[in-house]
């Protein structure tokens, strides 16, 4: 069990190393006298890797791809909204938000991982619609004119920027311990070949709902820590399908099933963005969609498969010869196999 | 709640039937023969009605008519994007990750090329029709349901006699039972992949185009209508053509009569539901679950 214990550390390595080196000059970012609206980008952008991330354990690397993660963003957000305006600490009511989407993947998880990949992918866009017309008629979320938290004392962007912070954090040491982990080669079986996994000894149905339960998790922590910085949400916003579009698309674009590309992909992500809902309010998702079909015809590893390849064919024009060991190319899984 | 009030409930389902059928027939044949859940149905939808709504404003042709020359153009149209870009992605006896994110990335350009085109402004193609009613036995009928209807049932009549009459139709039920022995025979898979995205398209388009005279639409139009079709086409079985006529047939008969129980903010929430359980416990639609109870007996 050895050999297992200890899968390819190699593809770990590197990213781990630049996501430590990234980490210093991010916690000093309150300091150096940016402006506020830059430190506003920065704080969206690590929710976005931290959701990103989460939903690339489900889709990248359990090869589950799920159109339906606004589910959970928007449990998280409610849930923490509706424990601050309690009175509860803001960090216990992210939790209670993440174990309530926890709760809610299950209930999700254990009719639909019944259906093979592409099928469970199409009864996710299912029960995120139903999810979010149901919550836009409930009375309790505050329907289409949103709910509103209430705020006592001052507002600090800093602790803001802290928690989301460490939010990407987490999803990023949870993804890192997952991938390396004996139950992370589970999930990339399961991707591969479902049934050679089961017969390997691998329970395809109780490892997707793990994974399912943990992406989740993470994504409603995030949701949650951005209903409190925005301190108003509403349930077409929250529970959108554009929303879940968002939390996959950052995935693809950054590369699925590694470690460095979710992180990459919402950064792209939030900076488009941001330059193009001012400017083209409308323009940004058929960026995205014309980015998505470029993706899929032409580099299915996303922008660190992209990175790899123009890294690869330097180190042969410099050497001359095929550089040393060449990473694996994480193709897209092929979904239902 | 009177007789009549059932009958014209009754009549408004099966007349919804029709164009429902219309509607998903198009994703049918495409998942039948490449085996890929065409997620950019909504896309081409929206696209059939805007064409229904440019063509009547610019030109004295009638929508309706309109809507029936978008099935030629769309039909061009689906090759075109099959020979640019559907081509290049795997495809598998199940559907493939790659074709359902091309597909997805496909309907996002499409949708907010609309926007840029159209603007987010609601449109409705009024025709001289769309007031009148036609009154038969305490029935009152729309008569421009009437005719979508018909033409509905028109363009299913004519793609039966294209599936059982010709090469190609059978060349396109061979290759939805299996791929592979069609592949045997002799069929060209490329070419036959080819056509049938474009009869597959101009069927979403005709569709749009011909809902486009009976609702108002925004380029956002077409993303309730494409997850009513996997509703369908998946109570029908996926891959069998009449199965999908009993599908829009269950799903309209529920959108129509659950108006009695459930308040109409909720009604779309009621598809939705009923694409996972369809999805869940009638796995071969429900020819599926004939053909089991026959198995058993």
């Amino acid at each position: 069990m050895n050999a297992v214990a200890s899968p390819p550390a190699a593809t770990n390595r590197l990213p781990a190393g630049v996501a430590a080196l990234a980490l210093m000059p991010l916690l000093l970012v309150p300091y150096v006298g940016l402006p506020s609206n830059v430190i506003r980008l920065l704080l969206v952008t690590l929710l976005w890797v931290a959701m990103s991330l989460a939903w690339n354990l489900l889709g990248g690397v359990a090869g589950q791809v799920s159109f339906g993660f606004a589910v959970f963003y928007g449990l998280g957000a409610y849930t923490a909204a509706f424990a601050i305006n309690g009175g509860i600490n803001p960090y216990v009511a992210f939790a209670a938000g993440g174990l309530v989407a926890t709760l809610g993947s299950v209930l999700i998880g254990i009719p639909t991982f019944r259906l093979r990949g592409p099928y469970f992918a199409i009864a996710t866009i299912g029960v995120n619609e139903a999810v979010r017309i149901v919550m836009s008629n409930l009375e309790i979320t505050g329907g289409a004119s949103g709910y509103r938290l209430l705020m006592t004392g001052r507002f600090s962007q800093e602790e803001h920027y802290y928690t989301a912070l460490g939010m990407a954090l987490l999803a990023l040491l949870v993804s890192w311990y997952v991938m390396r982990s004996p139950f992370g080669l589970a999930l990339r079986a399961v991707r591969e070949d479902q049934d050679a996994a089961a017969d390997l000894g691998v329970h395809p149905f109780r490892c997707k709902l793990t994974v399912h339960a943990l992406s989740a998790f993470l994504t409603a922590m995030a949701g949650g820590a951005f209903a409190r910085y925005t301190t108003y949400i509403h349930p077409d916003g929250v529970f959108s399908f554009a929303t879940s579009i968002s939390i996959l698309l950052t995935s693809v674009i950054g590369g699925l099933g590694t470690l460095l590309g979710p992180v990459i992909g919402a950064v792209v992500y939030s900076i488009v963005q941001e330059e193009m809902v001012v400017n083209f309010p409308q323009f940004h998702l058929l960026l995205y969609g014309a980015l998505l079909i470029l993706i899929v015809l032409f580099e299915p590893g996303g922008l660190v498969g992209l990175a790899r390849r123009i890294a690869r064919g330097l180190r042969v024009r410099l050497t001359g010869r095929p550089g040393g060991p060449t990473v694996a190319r994480v193709p897209l899984p092929r979904v239902g196999s | 709640m009177g007789l009549a009030d059932l009958l014209n409930l009754l009549a408004s389902a099966v007349l919804l039937a029709g164009i429902y059928t219309t509607m998903s027939i198009g994703m049918t044949v495409i998942y039948g023969v490449m085996k890929m859940v065409n997620l950019a149905h909504a896309g081409f939808m929206m696209l059939g009605a805007y064409f229904a709504y440019e063509v009547s404003q610019r030109t004295p042709i009638d929508p309706l008519l309109a809507a029936v020359l978008a099935a030629p153009l769309f039909f061009l149209l689906g090759i075109a994007t099959y020979g640019s870009m559907v081509r290049r992605v795997p495809v598998a006896d199940v559907p493939t990750l790659p074709s359902l994110l091309l597909l997805f990335g496909l309907w996002l350009v499409l949708q907010n090329i609309g926007y840029a085109i159209w603007g987010a402004d609601d449109r409705s193609i009024l025709t001289p029709l769309t007031m009148a009613t036609f009154r038969f036995a305490g029935i009152t009928i729309p008569i421009i349901r009437l005719i979508v209807f018909g033409i509905a049932l028109f363009s299913l009549v004519s793609l039966h006699v294209l599936l059982t009459r010709t090469w190609f139709g059978r060349a396109v039920r061979a290759l939805t039972q299996n791929r592979e022995a069609g592949q045997l025979v002799g069929i060209d898979t490329q070419q036959m992949a080819m056509l049938t995205f474009g009869l597959g398209i101009a069927f979403t388009g005709l569709a749009g185009a011909l809902l486009a005279t009976l609702y108002s639409f925004t380029p956002d139009f077409g993303g309730s209508f494409m997850l009513r079709s996997f509703v369908i086409i998946v109570l029908g079985g996926l891959e069998s053509f009449a199965g999908v006529a009993i599908g829009a047939v269950i799903v309209a008969l529920i959108e129509t009569f659950s108006i009695l129980v459930v308040p109409a903010s909720y009604q779309l929430a009621i598809s939705f539901i009923l694409l996972v359980v369809a999805l869940l416990v009638l796995p071969g639609g429900i020819e599926g679950l004939l053909q089991r109870r026959r198995l058993v007996q």
